[in-house]
């Protein structure tokens, strides 16, 4: 069995290409895949970072060209060729083996994601594996794959600040909005502009639960079409000196000269009331007199104190992504193992079944000359088959506890190479099978 | 049994204290967790002594001053516990745990307590309402206190545009116990010191001996109405409240402890 990974990312792709390539449906496809002969089990994956199949087979180049085909032909649309398929070529990436399933695992745990830490992929793999399950697509080998991707990624959130603290200037004020008020759904804030920025702001503080909040812009009307996406209500800026004595939360980002909000404006709004206030300028020039931060209750910071104070949290989450990957590496050989433990079963079943066909063989061969009655023969029976069956416990009993171990692989292959599994078998006769009736579903792991 | 119920309760802040400011410096949500635990549990031994000194002589040793710094300790844990369930205050165990260790270890170190030699006269009614009630009071003031120091803390780093990186509270919450605290403490503290005066009048038939306990106490009130009239009237807030309310406790606890502690 091996597992395969075919893909390309954000690293490797740019956007138009994963866009090109990207499943809004993939269930009929998975379905329409693991029909292949080549291909047992499959999960896509398909976000607006990555596209990338995970499948596994008994026949690792045949698959390799059927997932290559599946990406130009199924999630290509019509055949992706010429210069299309150049590009797709150079895009993708293959992986297999341990290399695939540890790139499952980064992947669900945000490692390898364009910004590391970021919460989305977990919630991502998970719909992609429901899909596949669903689709009858995902069997016992690839679930296990997932649950433990789904287990890391859980590890690597609890046991490390991957995910803790933000990296995005929006992120970062919302974070330090938080550090001066107890309860953001119950402020209001103040917006002054209605630029990109302040729209990728708003989403931010409407996430962490703002309810109240205000947009003031030169042209009215623009902070009216911003004010009516957000359920915010939309003023002129000749309103900012009232606006101040109710915001608690200022967030300026317009163009202009000299500073839009004074001294004496903020001084005039801090005095009446008994909060603090937290202005957030990342306008540039500054809208914000500088010389408000030394009043009591202002807090104010600008663009690059957000920009310096994301930068640091980027550098904390870099180096939380060495204990991260340690995890990784931690839950992929127990992956590992269980894997090895699944794979030793046909060992151990051939190599039971190797030694049955002996015995039942040179039984009948001594049998018939002894010419023994009923009784006797179920007793000569009943010793050799205790005889095999004790001669085989010890090596298969360290077979399988050391097949789910490193190393493990190198212990089936010694015992296949050793006792012949995989030559034609000569002389012991070929009953082969199940002889002794125990069933080998007793050797699953 | 009593010595040993206070010597377990301060190992028990002690060690809440040091999980507290292990929790806010690693940032681990387990290690805050479990600083609440013990801070619960030093909180419910440390209350079983007071049961203790009970059983041993009814009304408790309370006027005795390792006693009263003991229940001093004991309500400022209580009084957190209590904000902690409205807001994210864990870091305050940190102050808190480590000033109710030394008040139960010194309690246990002094063990047994000497309620025959009272501060003034023989005892009455009086003499345990006034340490109750004052006892509370300066534990709610010292909780504005810590509540001042971490919101001096946290208010600098933002200032100085260095956002707090441990688990701090936020500066709301902060600023809301101190409030909260110091209303409550200064209407507590001005009650201890009338039952005080009462207790005196009952003693000697005048209000006012005039001894150093007694000026000093009187002080420190005067101090504190103060910082109350500005706090609530004038809207004083923030930075300059909490510079207040940690200025006024250290002021309030000479007054009333050191000046115990040299007489």
């Amino acid at each position: 069995m091996r597992v395969l990974l075919l893909g390309m990312n954000h690293r490797t792709a740019p956007v138009e290409l994963r866009e090109r390539f990207a499943a809004s449906d993939p269930a009929p496809l998975l379905a329409k895949l693991v029909e292949s002969e080549e291909i047992e089990e499959a999960v896509l994956v398909s976000t607006c970072n990555r596209v990338e199949v995970i499948a596994l087979t008994q026949r690792p180049e045949a698959a390799r060209l059927r997932l290559r085909s599946f990406f130009r032909r199924e999630l290509g649309g019509e055949a992706a060729a010429g210069e299309e398929g150049r590009r797709l070529d150079d895009a993708l990436y293959e992986l297999a083996d341990a290399n695939a399933m540890r790139h499952v695992l980064r992947v669900t745990s945000s490692i390898d994601s364009m910004v590391v830490g970021e919460p989305q992929i977990l919630g991502q793999m998970k719909d992609a594996y429901r899909t596949a399950v669903d689709a009858g697509a995902c069997g016992t080998i690839l679930a296990r794959l997932f649950q433990c991707a789904f287990a890391t990624a859980k590890r690597v959130r609890r046991e490390t600040r991957i995910a803790e603290r933000p990296i995005s200037v929006a992120r970062v004020a919302v974070d330090l909005a938080r550090q001066i008020f107890e309860d953001l759904s119950e402020k209001t804030a103040l917006l002054i502009g209605a630029g990109e920025m302040i729209e990728i702001a708003l989403e931010a503080l409407r996430e962490d639960g703002l309810s109240s909040i205000h947009v003031a812009n030169r042209t009215r009307a623009h902070a009216a079409e911003l004010a009516e996406r957000f359920g915010a209500t939309a003023h002129a800026l000749d309103e900012l000196p009232s606006l101040l004595l109710r915001a608690d939360v200022v967030l300026s980002c317009i163009g202009g000269s000299s500073p839009l909000v004074t001294l004496a404006m903020v001084t005039t709004a801090i005095d009446s009331r008994e909060g603090p206030l937290f202005i957030i300028d990342i306008g540039v020039p500054r809208n914000v007199d500088p010389s408000v931060n030394a009043l009591d209750g202002v807090y104010l910071y600008d663009l690059d104190d957000l920009a310096e104070a994301a930068a640091a949290n980027a550098e904390e989450r870099r180096r939380e992504t060495v204990r991260a990957e340690a995890i990784v590496l931690e839950e992929q050989q127990r992956f590992d193992g269980w894997l090895a433990a699944l794979q030793a079963v046909p060992t151990i079943r051939d190599l039971r079944s190797r030694a049955e066909s002996i015995r039942v063989a040179e039984l009948e061969r001594v049998l018939g000359r002894l010419g023994l009655d009923g009784a006797q023969r179920e007793a000569v029976e009943a010793l050799t088959r205790s005889i095999v069956n004790k001669l085989l416990h010890a090596p298969l009993s360290r077979l399988r506890s050391q097949s789910e171990h490193a190393g493990g692989f190198a212990s089936l292959e010694a015992v296949r190479e050793l006792f012949g599994l995989d030559s034609p078998r000569s002389g012991e006769g070929e009953e082969g099978g199940d002889a002794d009736g125990d069933g080998s579903s007793r050797e699953e792991p | 049994m009593i010595v040993a119920g206070l010597q377990i309760a301060a190992a028990l802040y002690l060690v809440a204290g040091l999980a507290a400011w292990l929790g806010v410096l690693l940032r681990a949500t387990r290690i805050t967790r479990a600083s609440v635990g013990l801070l619960v549990a030093a909180a419910a031994v440390h209350g079983f002594t007071f049961v203790g000194f009970h059983f041993e002589s009814s009304p408790p040793p309370l006027t005795d001053l390792p006693a009263a710094v003991s229940l001093m300790s004991w309500i400022a844990a209580l009084a957190l516990l209590v904000f902690l369930r409205r807001a994210r205050l864990t870091a305050l165990i940190g102050l808190v745990a480590p000033a109710a260790f030394v008040g139960s270890f010194f309690a246990a170190l002094r063990f047994p307590h000497s309620p025959t030699e009272p501060l003034v006269g023989t005892a009455s009614s009086w003499p345990h309402l006034h340490v109750i009630l004052a006892s509370t009071g300066l534990a709610l003031l010292g909780l504005a206190c810590g509540a001042g120091f971490a919101f001096l803390a946290v208010d600098r780093a933002l200032k100085r545009r260095r956002p707090v990186r441990s688990r701090w509270p936020s500066l709301e919450a902060l600023d809301r116990v101190n409030r909260a605290t110091l209303g409550l403490g200064f209407l507590l503290l001005s009650l201890g010191v009338v039952t005080g005066m009462l207790w005196v009048d009952s003693e000697t038939g005048s209000v006012w001996t005039g001894t150093p306990h007694e000026t000093w106490s009187a002080l420190a009130w005067a101090v504190y109405a103060v910082l109350f009239a500005v706090r609530f009237g004038g809207r004083q807030r923030g930075r300059r409240a909490a510079l207040a309310a940690v200025a006024g406790f250290v002021f309030l606890f000479f007054a009333v402890i050191g000046v115990g502690l040299l007489a």
